[in-house]
């Protein structure tokens, strides 16, 4: 009975349209994510043809990847008037770790403080800051370090220019670069992660359960650290580890320093070791020893990535209340209070914002020859977008890419949600997992896994990246801006009560009609918004689209222009013409969050576990 | 129209069970009422009827046809949800006309029919609106109009009423028999509420924790309920525990120090002399003066009274056994008086303690 039970159930819930559905979602998951990730694995664990930890123990056995004395760099270290903040070399692997944690820290440190102010206190102002904050949401690579790098340059700097030249306020310049520069840059890119996160958690916190212990006499820090400090740890925890993983993979702040001051500590990173050796790809191929330092970073970052889901998963139970819809707890505050909450955002906003200010100030004068400040405003820069035609044809790239990327991503999207949300199949949680996953996927990993996969597997076919990587490229953003749309359109599906498609059903209409009619006009909204979010980060694409679009020059997208603008090889020369590319992506950013939020009314919680 | 025939139906979630081995047979052009505690399967067992859920163990049958592997939209049932599904992104038209357009009904002939359903639901006028631009009521109507514009052979209702308040529930709920009426069309309508039910069926089926406990029309179950479920579900009454002294009817049970004589309910061969039995006792049963047949009389001291309106209840102990009655309105009973009170034979139902089925 049993067997046979299972056997029917499967033929009433595997009707054609789930079929398809399932099949496109397992195929794409499959040759796209799957294998190229198992190739990849599989390499670095052979040796001379035979499976073994080889290539793992000589990159964990190496002084140049583990050490646990410094072997350069420096911290705190005053000389002739300087002060420089550099970092310390523990090793490749090691600075990674220790940036991608003091990282994770900071922007815990700083979102949840920022959290906490924007949800739970009222003030003058607070929905002008609420916009503000979010500017280092805008994407601006490679060039958000390179800023960081030109102000807080010894000599020209004009943090420096200002703190020391004309205030006196330090006894000596400082200098930051290197592994700390990386650091901060990132720090000042994803704290808006952490906390938009953690303020999603405290605004569902039900009132009553704070108001309760202030009933019985908590009051204050107290309060914080006993009740609403444990209820909004799922947020804490989910923005934390996508900050931990987004600072492992990360290729913009290593690169930007290097343009900026070609300090090479800034090259002690994994991101960058793996980007670097992808340079041989040309000619060779790429050794095992790249694969298993990829191995290595993807391990690290989907074992953090299911640990934390698990424990989120586990902890859901803030939501446990009863009825009702509440208004959260907004206090007034007395203005002495207030005074000390704007000098902190008012400080946090000014400092955050350097880099999409610095890419403006970039694009629009004469900034990156002028020194400390631009002398002269243009318009030079932002017409050449459409006069040179090496520009012109990257920004043409992008936009073809991303367009077929996120047409790919919706068909594949809306598949897995609707089959995770509605039907009843064996696999279905896989499917479910194998959409979010790729959150967790280093992008420079799944470059060298297609790579590997696609030169060797499909050599001299149209995803051969060494003859074309245009292909590979609409796939890798498909593939890694996928839970973004799927996840939009699963949140649409669960605030579709069932029954509506019931009735349907029980009116007469088979499933498709059910789905087109039904279904799809109630998540339009939902896949509209998630594919709008998942176009531009499409085109803000870093770590596929530097290494598989350098294949071909004329298949380059922006984001790997703006890499070798800033990087100082491109022929274009200024890093003007980088940081106007930057401000097309801000203002395609821009228009694309004013949609979402204002026609589409939609809040996507676009970043999280 | 159709006669709706379930056999064996059984249906587990995980280890609960919401349809176990239920048997029903609904009269063609019957209004019949699956009532129940929530969580009891009656929705279930609705839901299976309709083929929204498939049934582990047994048959569906309308008429002749075994329905059980169809799919939903096969069946030409017409289903009201408990939060009445409107698709909030149609207007009301639209909702309504939808069961037609996927029958590739003309469109002339769509206008029509839905006109005519408008009517009979009493919304002409309202079909350009938006579920959101309705009030529940209303939304209720459409929800109707939306299954009874497709002509199904059977009209499945599932707590059609709980979202309207009181009175908008008793306006709607004779409003629905009334249609029911006139169109003739098999019903089965589920709902937690005894009173409902008893009020709009012309049968009800008593479920709990996924078994059928007893069929009837409404007027056996209440006044011969099979078992001691039923009983206790279905209207108030005290319950008291007590031994068989004679099994011949009238029969004779002792509860404590009490004798009572009264009738089973349910087949009272299997009871024997010694077992032990429930005694149930309606309130509405007692009165203060000797009926005329052959009664109970108790003697005990008030230990309460509510006043409750049409009535008042009056708690009496008697013998350490706490009794409910009613006693009419204008007399005045007070705390620790001392009463006597009757109730007849006839209506002191005698059950056997362990539930069946």
């Amino acid at each position: 009975m049993d067997l046979r039970g299972f056997l029917k159930r499967l033929r009433r819930e595997f009707d054609l349209m789930t079929i398809s559905q399932t099949v496109i979602a397992s195929v794409v998951l499959l040759l796209f994510l799957i294998a190229p990730l198992a190739l990849m694995v599989g390499q670095a664990f052979l040796y001379k043809g035979t499976p073994s930890l080889t290539w793992f123990l000589k990159i964990l056995g190496n002084r140049e990847f583990v050490s646990l004395t410094p072997r350069g760099g420096m911290l705190f270290k005053v000389h002739r008037g300087i002060m420089y903040l550099w970092g310390l070399d523990y090793g490749i692997l090691m600075n990674t770790l220790i940036v991608a944690l003091s990282v994770m820290i900071l922007c815990s440190l700083i979102g949840v403080a920022v959290a906490v102010i924007m949800a739970r206190y009222s003030f003058k102002g607070k929905e002008f800051f609420r916009v503000l904050l979010l500017i280092p949401l805008l994407a601006t690579p490679f060039v958000n370090a390179y800023v960081i790098g030109k102000l807080f340059s010894p000599r020209r700097g004009l943090i420096n220019f200002l703190l020391c030249d004309v205030l006196h306020i330090l006894p000596w310049r400082i200098d930051i670069d290197g592994l700390v520069g990386i650091a901060l840059a990132q720090t000042l890119a994803f704290y808006p992660i952490v906390y938009l996160n953690v303020y999603a958690s405290l605004m569902n916190i039900d009132p009553s359960l704070e108001e309760q212990a202030e009933n019985l006499g908590a009051r204050g820090f107290r309060l914080f650290r006993t009740i609403t400090l444990p209820l909004s740890l799922p947020g804490l925890a989910a923005g934390a580890i996508i900050v931990f993983i987004f600072s492992m993979e990360d290729l913009g702040a290593p690169i930007g320093f290097i343009g900026a001051r070609a300090n090479p500590l800034a090259r002690k990173v994994v991101s960058y070791q793996i980007y670097s050796s992808f340079a041989e790809a040309l000619t060779g191929g790429i050794s095992p020893r790249t694969a298993a330092l990829a191995v290595l970073m993807l391990f690290i970052t989907v074992a953090g990535f299911i640990a934390i889901k698990r424990y989120v998963s586990l902890r859901s139970y803030a939501m446990l209340t009863r009825g009702g819809r509440w208004s959260p707890r907004v206090r007034k505050l007395p203005w002495r209070a207030q005074i000390v909450i704007y000098a902190f955002l008012l400080l946090l906003v000014v400092t955050a914002s350097m880099p999409q200010i610095g890419t403006i100030l970039l694009a629009t004068t004469n900034w990156a020859t002028s020194g400390v400040l631009p002398t002269r405003f243009t318009w030079e820069y932002l017409k050449a977008l459409t006069t040179n035609p090496d520009v012109t044809r990257a920004i043409v790239n992008s936009l073809l890419y991303s367009g077929a990327a996120v047409t790919l991503m919706i068909l594949v999207g809306a598949s897995i949600a609707y089959v995770v949300a509605r039907r009843d199949i064996p696999g279905r949680s896989l499917l479910d997992i194998l959409a979010t996953i790729p959150v967790a996927v280093p992008g420079i990993a799944l470059a060298i896994g297609y790579f590997l996969f696609f030169s060797s597997y499909f050599r001299r076919t149209l995803l051969d990246p060494l003859i074309d990587p245009a292909p590979l490229l609409v796939f890798a953003y498909s593939v890694r801006r996928l839970p973004f749309t799927s996840r939009a359109i699963f949140a649409g599906l669960q605030q579709i009560d069932v029954s509506l498609e019931e009735a349907s059903l029980n009116l007469g209409a088979g499933r498709p009609t059910t789905f087109f009619r039904i279904v799809l006009p109630l998540i339009a909204p939902n896949i509209i918004g998630g594919s709008i979010l998942s176009f531009v980060y499409s085109m803000a694409e870093v770590s596929t689209s530097v290494t598989l679009g350098a294949l071909r020059e004329d298949r380059v997208p922006i984001t790997f222009f703006i890499s070798q603008i800033v990087y100082g090889v491109a022929a274009v020369g200024a890093v003007s013409i980088g940081a106007a590319l930057c401000v097309l992506l801000m203002s395609v950013q821009i228009i694309a969050m004013v949609i979402s939020n204002y026609v589409l009314k939609q809040r996507v919680a676009f970043l999280g576990v | 129209m159709v006669k709706v025939v379930l056999k064996g139906i059984t249906k587990r979630f995980g280890d609960v069970v919401a349809a176990g081995n239920v048997n029903l047979e609904i009269k063609d052009g019957e209004f019949f009422t699956l009532l129940g505690p929530s969580g009891c399967g009656k929705t279930t067992t609705l839901r299976i009827i309709a083929g929204l859920e498939q049934p582990d163990e047994g048959r569906v049958y309308f008429g002749d046809r075994d329905v059980t592997d169809l799919p939903p939209y096969k069946r030409n049932t017409g289903m009201v949800f408990q939060n009445y599904a409107l698709w909030p992104h149609m207007s009301v038209f639209d909702n309504i006309a939808y069961g037609l357009k996927v029958r590739k009904v003309p469109k002339e002939e769509i206008k029509e029919r839905v006109q005519r359903v408008l009517d009979l639901v009493k919304l002409r006028g309202l079909e350009r609106r938006f579920p959101s631009q309705l009030s529940g009521g209303q939304q209720q109507r459409v929800a109707l109009a939306r299954v009874l514009v497709v002509e199904p052979e059977v009209l499945l209702l599932d707590e059609p009423l709980s979202n309207l308040d009181a009175k908008l529930r008793i306006e709607m709920r004779e409003e629905i028999k009334d249609l029911q009426r006139r169109l003739k069309i098999t019903t089965i309508y589920v709902t937690h509420d005894q009173e409902e039910a008893m009020v709009i069926s012309d049968r009800v089926a008593i479920q709990n924790k996924g078994v059928i406990h007893q069929v009837g029309d409404p007027g056996e179950v209440y006044n011969r309920p099979k078992d001691l479920f039923v009983a206790t579900f279905i209207g108030r009454g005290t319950l008291l525990e007590g031994i068989v002294e004679r099994e011949e009817e009238p029969a004779r049970i002792r509860v404590g120090d009490l004798i009572f004589q009264g009738r089973f309910s349910s087949d009272h061969k299997k009871v024997k002399r010694g077992d032990k039995v429930a005694c149930v006792l309606r309130p509405e049963n007692f009165s203060l003066e000797k009926p005329k047949g052959p009664s109970n009389l108790f003697e005990g001291v008030v230990e309460w009274t509510a006043f409750v309106g049409p009535y008042t209840e009056v708690r009496v102990s008697v013998g350490g056994n706490k009794i409910l009655i009613d006693v009419p309105p204008d007399v005045k009973v007070s705390v620790g008086e001392r009463i006597r009170v009757y109730i007849p034979q006839e209506d002191t139902i005698i059950l056997p303690l362990e539930e069946s089925p």
